[in-house]
């Protein structure tokens, strides 16, 4: 009896540890109540729709925070940022890159033909690309590629880098690193900032540069018509609806191939296409300027067309004002050259040929790519105040 | 008495249940194994494909350039030589080749290969129904082989991007695609337009694909798409008759008709 208790003791406590030596341990995290200069780097939450890629470029050294996008976004905003004193010189990213415009200047904005211009005057060399949904793009940055992880110039590789350039660039700020540094380090207001953000009030240039790429890659866009749609949260238009139906198919506008659709909702590759409107190359900074590839002559991004009705002018040069031109030049306007992408395979016959119905139905399409909730989200907007 | 050793067998049963290592049932399982790799090769006339550069002839006399060949195998099935097959589990269910992205053309599975002589090996060219589904890869490259839904949903088996010499002397691109056909109640491509969806993955089994597994060593097989042979036989392809292929079922039936004798394999070491 003795022998049978201590044995059923004895399986009762194996049993016991058996159970509990599968459950597994939870970490008992501390929790910072009341001190708001405390460095508490919480993640930043994307919320997207399910159909979005999981994958998302983001710098290992550089993982979004709250106070990190906070930080960036007031950044983002400060006139100050450029390291001038004299308002007229004062410039900032969102002197250009305007919420309205999904980020871009758009031809209501500053400039009136929408072609940047820098604090002397000169001009970009291409019109804008939206910063938007950039924490996506997995191929290399601006029209050409050119910020890639792979570029052997060391300051060419990421988004904080091209904080960095626009700080430079004549036809941006024509400003330098230190002088934005010293700018900002001078506010008094910003050390919590970049106590919270960075656990330091130590204020460096690479530390503004992390927390505006941090912002700039919190920017997303998807809650657009289309992105509803595929949510089944709402119903195209027959107009609408006829226009996603050329949108997807080859023998209607084939944009789909370069430009996604339902089963790639970034409406781009990312990738760089030679689209067939000129038979001429000559601009230095094409694809074919970063790879030395010949096939890239003439090659640039496709843009992502999130939001196109608000960023004209379309193409890398800005050559078209309206998205009717973009469409009459898709339907009839190409032009043969041995570059043209093999994807535009219906250049030996000028495009698409479309009926101007089925013009106005891809127009209506296109627009159900606006995203209002981009252009009006508070949070992509200036911060409350700024330090 | 008798209720102590009721408890006993209870708590032993529970016990028995809730433990975290699941007993496995004893069956006869082979002890040794080995791995199996898999290079994919792109060929023309039996040289490695020059990418862009007009230098090949096909079948129907067209003077032709390929740009880039990216396409889905799956369902890879070994045929071992005692009658068993062998095919791979989650994760190893299908490979993705992309003549833009040269890390995509090897593949080590990663299952383990029962050790032993084998007969063939067979896999579906593209995917079929069941893996064939809308946004089950969400991010790029496979993701970019996307096939819309209204043309029947998941991805592109292939896409075979080139241009060739037009018969008026131009240089033309064609889209040699393959993925879900449609059939169509009329010409004009509306909303309602599509009356049905056809398959169009295909297997293909591996001529002369006889290999060997030895315990704890890699056998690597080299997969060759032979590209002219899409536009060989039986069915002579004229790129000038037909140039894009994506809705127009009678077409990819001629390429799904070629694709049998596409494949071959290489080296195997």
């Amino acid at each position: 009896m003795k022998y049978l208790q201590k044995k059923l003791f004895l399986m009762l406590m194996v049993g016991i540890f058996m159970l509990t030596s599968c459950t597994k341990e939870i970490p008992i995290t501390e929790v910072y109540i009341g001190d708001s200069t405390k460095y508490d780097p919480k993640p930043y939450v994307f919320n997207t729709p399910w159909f979005f890629p999981t994958e998302m470029n983001i710098p290992a050294d550089n993982p979004l925070t709250v106070d990190g996008v906070f930080l960036g976004r007031t950044l983002f905003y400060d006139m100050r940022f450029s390291g001038y004193q004299s308002a007229d010189s004062q410039m900032c990213c969102a002197t250009c890159h305007l919420q309205e415009n999904a980020f871009e200047c758009g031809m209501n904005g500053p400039f009136p033909n929408g072609h940047p211009v820098g604090i002397t005057g000169i001009a970009t060399p291409h019109v804008m690309l939206p910063v938007v949904n950039l924490v996506w793009q997995n191929n290399g940055y601006l029209w050409n590629g050119l910020i890639h992880p792979d570029n052997p110039q060391v300051s060419k590789r990421t988004i904080e880098d091209v904080v960095c350039m626009a700080v430079y660039a004549p036809h941006e700020m024509l400003s330098d690193t230190n002088k934005a540094r010293n700018a900002i380090a001078a506010i008094p207001g910003y050390k919590p900032l970049f106590k919270k953000a960075f656990n330091t009030e130590t204020i460096t240039f690479k530390l503004m540069a992390k927390a505006v790429a941090q912002f700039i890659r919190s920017i997303v866009s998807v809650n657009s018509k289309f992105d509803q749609y595929l949510l089944h949260q709402t119903a195209f238009t027959p107009s609408e609806a006829n226009g996603f139906v050329l949108f997807v198919t080859e023998q209607g506008a084939d944009c789909f191939h370069c430009h996604g659709g339902d089963g790639n909702p970034l409406l781009t590759t990312y990738q760089f296409y030679n689209n067939a409107k000129d038979t001429i190359f000559t601009d230095p900074n094409d694809r074919y300027g970063v790879t030395g590839d010949p096939m890239d002559h003439g090659a640039y991004l496709a843009p992502s067309l999130r939001n196109c009705e608000l960023t004209p002018p379309y193409m890398h040069d800005g050559r078209y004002n309206t998205l009717d031109e973009v469409i009459n030049f898709y339907s009839e306007g190409l032009k043969p050259s041995p570059y043209a992408s093999p994807l535009m395979h219906k250049l030996a016959i000028g495009g698409a040929h479309l009926t101007p119905q089925q013009k106005a139905d891809l127009k209506a399409f296109l627009l159900t790519l606006t995203d209002h909730d981009l252009t009006s989200n508070p949070a992509y907007g200036p911060p409350p105040n700024f330090p | 008495m008798k209720s102590l050793k009721y408890i006993s067998i209870i708590v032993l049963l529970l016990t028995l249940m809730f433990s975290c290592k699941r007993e496995d049932p004893i069956v006869d399982i082979p002890v040794k194994y080995g791995n199996i790799g898999f290079q994919f090769a792109n060929n023309v006339d039996g040289q490695a494909l020059r990418v862009d550069t007009l230098v090949y002839t096909n079948a129907a006399g067209n003077n032709y350039m390929v740009n880039e060949v990216q396409y889905f195998v799956s369902d890879i099935v070994l045929q071992n030589s005692n009658g068993t097959f062998v095919s791979f589990g989650t994760g190893s269910e299908l490979h993705y080749m992309d003549s833009d992205l040269p890390e995509t053309s090897n593949w080590s599975v990663a299952d383990k290969i029962p050790v032993g002589s084998y007969t063939s090996i067979s896999f579906t060219f593209g995917l079929n129904e069941v893996r064939n589904i809308s946004n089950v890869f969400l991010n790029p490259p496979e993701s970019n082989m996307w096939w819309p839904l209204f043309l029947g949903g998941g991805y592109h088996y292939m896409k075979l991007n080139g241009k060739w010499i037009d018969t008026a002397s131009n240089l033309s691109a064609f889209n040699f695609h393959l993925g879900i056909g449609q059939t169509y109640a009329h010409d004009v491509i509306v909303v309602d337009s599509i009356t049905g969806f056809v398959q169009n993955y295909f297997t293909v089994t591996l001529p002369n694909s006889a290999f060997t597994i030895r315990e704890d060593k890699t056998t690597n097989v080299e997969i060759v798409m032979n590209i002219e042979k899409w536009f060989e036989g039986p069915n002579v392809w004229d790129f000038n008759v037909c140039s894009a292929t994506m809705q127009n079922q009678s077409a990819m039936q001629q390429v799904v008709e070629n694709g049998g004798t596409v494949f071959s394999v290489g080296t195997i070491q």
